[in-house]
């Protein structure tokens, strides 16, 4: 081996954190240990003869499509190396100056003042002292573990939630709720049409892609991004499905407020909708079907029930509106000629509709209306038929079920869950829902329906309501989070930067590789390393080619004193044995009676069927062990296949068993809910939402804003990567050499505006403004500005009415949940006003902010926030 | 051998993966002989000129590739023959240590591809990966990383059936430079736009459209589909008349000049005939 190759080693580079591997990539570290030298795509068949692998093939339209050996991930994964080798790095335990345990702890100057180092000795012991004296002073409950979330994805050492491993031991702690946050609409919603547990999508989706590729014509793209969102979770696949699409001449349409990544390159039609208002487009389709008689009477017939309900809503009945294709013009943008060529395509050809999760279409107020309308127009046109679904470009084996897969599957989806050690519970006693976090530390109680976490069954979302505290339990005291990006992430980021501040938070721990985002809240800060510096074991069942177990070794020595997440908490633990008691022997109990890393790898290994083929050790030499495609998988039913030809040998889970477009379930518990009734409905206002082009709100805020999941991060991940950062669409540079992120919008809008390409401007509601780097361009709709969420917050003024420069739009999103009932995320599809700024006139008035230690290639860097470097 | 590059736009889905991973192999990384590393930011070895072509609502994106055109009669090699050299498997390649202080091979590259590293004060450009050549890999990093052939690399007689279609990239260079990088299905122009018949708002479904090359004399013709659209894809840049027909309406005509960039036309509204 020469010099120039060095040594490969494997790494799952995904970013779905806590034990659901992806993107499976050769890693070369340089042969004296010293460096990562390259990221690069795994080639499955290195390590073993083509007779292993069993190779799928579809073949249709005298074309075929093979999965191949060479895994492709995409540039996410690819320019890794920067963010391991970041100049945002936190490479030692750090204290904010002015907080003292003993003394002042001045909460109301989390995001403002700067760190000291400190020892890990030091470090660990104030965090055992202060745990021990909240457990003392307020009970367990008074802490909050943030432990969830995207990231890096490793197994033995997190990502997130090692710390409740450890909590859990000594009295337990309080939750945030692992939200379902990449499918918040059809969880709250479709679930109540067609079950679909446990996500509300399509649950079964075998041979999905085959029978689009026999049977298909058309595959409506309906804010879904394959040229974005997997990327995070599952590489190239989507991408490759797509132009096998264009080959074989199935139609893709794009229904979608921008040109998003698929769009640009491979739709035959794009019809553009204004943010959220797909529910009027949806009913316009189902009244121009009920008006001509282009729908499957007979099948709704023996399928559904509640249809005439729904019919009568949709012709005007109920509340005197015709949901005609000019009403729905007005209301989302699409002109009627236009709705009623889709509603005649689609009641003439085999459709089905794609996704990749995000986006307005799921994440604005009222998502479960345009996630039900999906459903109920699915089953207008006879929902599983061949060529009409619903299915997914990613999470190809979600939860290790083996129906979400629609290419053919390998034999098995290997669960090395036995490795892992982070969160260890998606459900406690005391829980708090991710989207309610700011008003439960700043005003508790707060009440809520369901445990909201992803995975629950349809049922879980009547119980109730839930109350955080805990009846005679106290608020929140202490927080510990491992995943610091909530103000860029979620509902209403300005409300959650004023929580952090507020008196009741004595102690705020972070533990975190970079200094970004909430870090800067923190009171102590914990050094992690990335994956690259660890020894860990993973799994790749998401690239839709061959599922893989893999052997993760360490490419390089941890950075600075840097930790793995399981590691920092163990150093905890051994601290917290100094009290006795609870704490007595914490260290060895969190460790499973003394376990090491190489134990729970081995554990993980032999969870895996690769056990029985291989042994662990030949395991650790060969690195990895593909699994072969399942024999017979042909015969897999497709789809909803089943449903479609035997209802009431194959029911759905909804109570009736059947599609319920009026749901039963919803009338009986919610009577009195207006917003998510039984029936699905357009949603004008209400629950706290003004979001609406025709909101009184409007005058003053304008235009609807799309948000989608980032094309050049994952949420919060990578925004200081240097290599994505000059790619034209990742950032803009201002005047003031400033790398603003992107902000589209319509060169219509542009001109009323004033605004070109480079200028900078702020967008901006009652809840604060954030800026921008104008980029005017077709790819958006005139009316509608498009920024991606999950930029790095650079607070120009923090809290409520704040102003950020980093152009974290979610620190303006709403912070009222979906609707009341439905407690998710609403982070697209809302009003702001577009104004453009003078950077140099605000560099005068707020310097401070301006000033901060900057390079442009990454960003603002770590050093401006520390006071001593020892 | 000498070897080749081929690139495809209609490939490309924009991901960036070749630069990325052209990045990852070169920057911080020291390859000497073949090459030192490359500045951070700011030089594309390989690089990705994205396009926004028409208007809401008949847009397009196109990708083009490009990078170090490799060329039989490279035009650097003539300024500075001796920092310069050829392999044997065709691969043009600036020798770090010759290339010190030879600004003018930067400004000599008509492709644009030849970069200044300022820190090392060096001339640098897409090596072809030579160095893993060298060690054993069959075609270099940013091929490696994509997903699609997009970009292929490899003897020319591997592409033989495919050469007769490939153009280069600045076509009236190419015999003089004879470079070892062609295209596939390079971008030209489209037409597109919508019929309506604005009474009725309906789409008009099976309209005749012809687009008429007004220098030429060419003629095309199309129908338009279920959402009364129409596209003209990979036409020269020229100006057209664009003709509609469709049975009972009047015959509308419109004037397209695609001289400057792809045209969205719009919707055409047309109107009942009396007849």
């Amino acid at each position: 081996m020469g010099k120039a190759k060095g040594r490969p080693i494997i790494k799952g580079m995904g970013f779905c954190a806590s034990a659901i591997g992806a993107n499976v990539c050769s890693v070369d570290v340089a042969e004296d240990e010293s460096k990562i030298l390259r990221l690069r795509p795994f080639h499955v068949d290195e390590g073993y003869d083509s007779e292993h692998f069993n190779t799928w093939k579809i073949e249709a339209r005298g074309h075929t499509f093979e999965p191949g050996s060479k895994v492709v991930s995409g540039p996410l994964s690819y320019s890794y190396k920067k963010r391991v080798y970041s100049k945002n790095r936190i490479l030692y335990p750090l204290k904010r100056v002015d907080w003292d345990p003993q003394g002042e702890r001045n909460p109301q100057n989390r995001g403002k003042s700067k760190y000291v180092r400190i020892s890990w000795d030091e470090a660990t012991q104030i965090i055992a002292e202060e745990i021990k004296r909240v457990h003392d002073a307020y009970g367990p409950l008074s802490i909050l573990v943030q432990g969830d979330g995207h990231g890096e994805t490793k197994f033995v050492h997190g990502t997130h939630g090692c710390q409740t491993r450890m909590l859990g031991l000594v009295g337990d702690y309080t939750l945030q709720a692992r939200q379902p946050d990449s499918w918040e609409g059809w969880y709250w919603g479709a679930k109540h049409i067609w079950g679909m547990d446990p996500l509300g999508q399509q649950n079964l989706q075998n041979n999905i892609i085959k029978d689009i590729s026999e049977n298909g014509d058309a595959v409506l793209f309906w804010g879904a991004d394959p040229e974005t969102t997997p990327w995070g979770w599952g590489g190239m696949m989507a991408s490759r499905l797509c132009f096998w699409f264009s080959e074989i001449g199935v139609k893709q349409i794009h229904i979608s407020p921008d040109v998003n990544y698929a769009n640009a390159v491979h739709a035959d039609k794009w019809i553009p909708v204004l943010p959220n208002t797909d529910a009027a487009l949806q009913l316009a389709i189902a009244y121009t079907w009920l008006s001509e008689g282009t729908y499957d009477w007979d099948y709704l017939d023996s399928h559904a029930i509640g249809f005439d309900n729904f019919a009568y809503y949709v012709m005007g009945g109920e509340d005197g509106i015709p949901k005609t294709p000019k009403w729905a013009e007005q209301k989302c943008g699409v002109p009627s000629c236009t709705i009623k060529a889709l509603a005649r395509y689609w009641a003439k050809h085999a459709v089905s509709i794609a996704h990749c999760n995000g986006g307005s279409f799921i994440r604005s107020c009222f998502a479960h209306e345009p996630a039900r309308l999906e459903a109920a127009l699915l089953g207008m046109q006879g929902l599983g038929k061949p060529g009409a679904n619903q299915f997914k470009f990613i999470e190809w084996s979600l939860f290790g079920m083996k129906s979400v897969t629609p290419l053919p599957p390998s034999v098995e989806i290997p669960s090395c869950s036995t490795a892992f050690r982070g969160r260890q519970y998606s459900v406690r006693p005391s829980i708090i829902p991710k989207t309610m976090i700011p008003q439960a530390i700043t005003n508790p109680p707060v009440q809520w329906y369901g445990h909201i976490a992803a995975g629950l069954p349809r049922e879980d979302q009547f119980v109730g309501p839930l109350t955080f505290p805990l009846e005679g339990k106290e608020r929140i005291h202490m927080i510990w989070s491992d995943a610091p990006c909530w103000e860029t992430c979620w509902n209403g980021g300005n409300e959650m930067q004023d929580a952090l501040r507020h008196e009741s938070i004595e102690f705020l721990l972070i533990q975190h590789p970079w200094m970004e985002n909430d870090c800067l809240f923190a009171d102590i800060l914990l050094p992690i390393n990335t994956k690259l510096e660890e020894e860990d074991i993973g799994t790749d069942s998401d690239n839709g080619m061959w599922n893989v177990i893999y052997y993760e070794q360490r490419a390089i020595e941890p950075l600075g004193e840097s930790k793995s997440d399981l590691e920092a908490v163990e150093e905890v633990a051994k601290k917290l044995e100094q009290f006795g008691g609870i704490y007595e022997d914490l260290h060895s109990r969190m460790m499973d009676g003394g376990k090491t890393v190489a134990d729970f790898i081995q554990a993980g290994f032999e969870n895996t069927g690769a056990a029985s083929a291989i042994t662990f050790e030949e395991f650790k030499e060969r690195q990895y062990y593909p699994f072969p495609t399942m024999q017979g998988w042909e015969d897999l039913p497709a789809g909803m296949i089943q449903f479609y030809e035997e209802p009431e040998r194959y029911p759905l889970t909804t109570p009736s068993g059947k599609l319920e477009y009026y749901s039963t379930a919803l009338a009986d518990v919610f009577p009195d809910d207006e917003i998510r009734g039984p029936i699905p409905k357009w949603i004008e206002e209400g629950d706290g939402h003004e979001e609406r082009i025709g909101s009184k709100r409007a005058v003053d805020y304008p235009f609807l804003i799309v948000s989608n999941h980032p094309r050049w991060r994952v949420h919060a991940n990578l925004d200081d990567v240097t290599w994505l950062r000059e790619i034209p669409t990742c950032k803009v540079t201002g005047p003031d050499g400033y790398a603003y992120e992107p902000l589209w919008i319509n060169p219509l809008d542009a001109g009323k505006l004033g605004l070109k390409t480079g200028d900078v401007a702020k967008i901006y509601n009652e809840r604060g403004g954030v800026l921008g780097g104008i980029l005017v361009t077709e790819r958006i709709m005139p009316g509608v500005v498009y920024q991606d969420h999950g930029a790095r917050v650079d607070s120009i003024v923090t809290g409520v009415g704040g102003l950020d420069r980093g152009g974290a739009n979610n620190l303006i999103a709403p912070s009222a949940t979906t609707s009341k009932n439905a407690h998710g995320e609403v982070t697209s599809g809302f009003l702001v006003n577009v104004e453009k700024v003078d950077v140099f006139e605000l560099a005068k008035q707020y310097p401070e902010a301006f000033e901060r230690t900057y390079d442009p290639a990454s960003g603002v860097v770590v050093d401006e926030f520390i006071v001593e470097r020892g | 051998m000498s070897k080749m590059f081929v690139i495809d736009p209609m490939r490309c889905n924009g991901c960036y993966n070749c630069q990325i991973a052209c990045k990852d192999e070169h920057c911080d990384n020291d390859w000497s002989p073949i090459a030192l590393p490359q500045p951070d930011t700011g030089h594309f070895w390989i690089g990705v000129d994205e396009k926004v072509r028409g208007s809401v609502p008949k847009v397009k994106v196109s990708y083009i590739v490009k990078l170090c055109q490799h060329c039989e009669n490279a035009p650097c090699m003539e300024v500075c023959p001796e920092a310069v050299y050829r392999r044997d498997d065709g691969l043009v390649i600036i020798d770090p240590a010759k290339a010190k202080g030879h600004r003018e091979l930067a400004e000599a590259c008509p492709y644009g591809a030849i970069f200044y590293n300022e820190g090392l004060d060096v001339a640098q450009k897409c090596t072809g990966c030579a160095h893993l050549l060298d060690d054993g890999w069959s075609v270099p990093r940013c091929v490696d990383a994509c997903a699609h052939d997009a970009i292929r690399f490899g003897d020319e007689a591997e592409f033989a059936d495919e050469l007769a279609k490939a153009a280069y990239l600045m076509p009236d260079r190419a015999e003089k430079d004879k470079p070892r990088v062609v295209y596939l299905n390079l971008p030209r122009r489209f037409v597109a736009g919508m019929v309506r018949d604005l009474e009725a708002d309906e789409v008009v479904i099976g309209a005749t459209v012809t687009l008429e090359n007004l220098a030429t004399g060419e003629i095309l013709t199309k129908e338009t589909d279920d959402f009364g659209d129409f596209w003209f894809e990979q036409v020269d840049a020229a100006s057209y008349n664009l003709y509609v027909e469709a049975d009972g309406y009047l015959t509308r005509v419109v004037e397209v000049d695609e001289a400057e960039a792809d045209v969205n036309v719009g919707t055409l509204d047309v109107f009942e005939s009396n007849e």
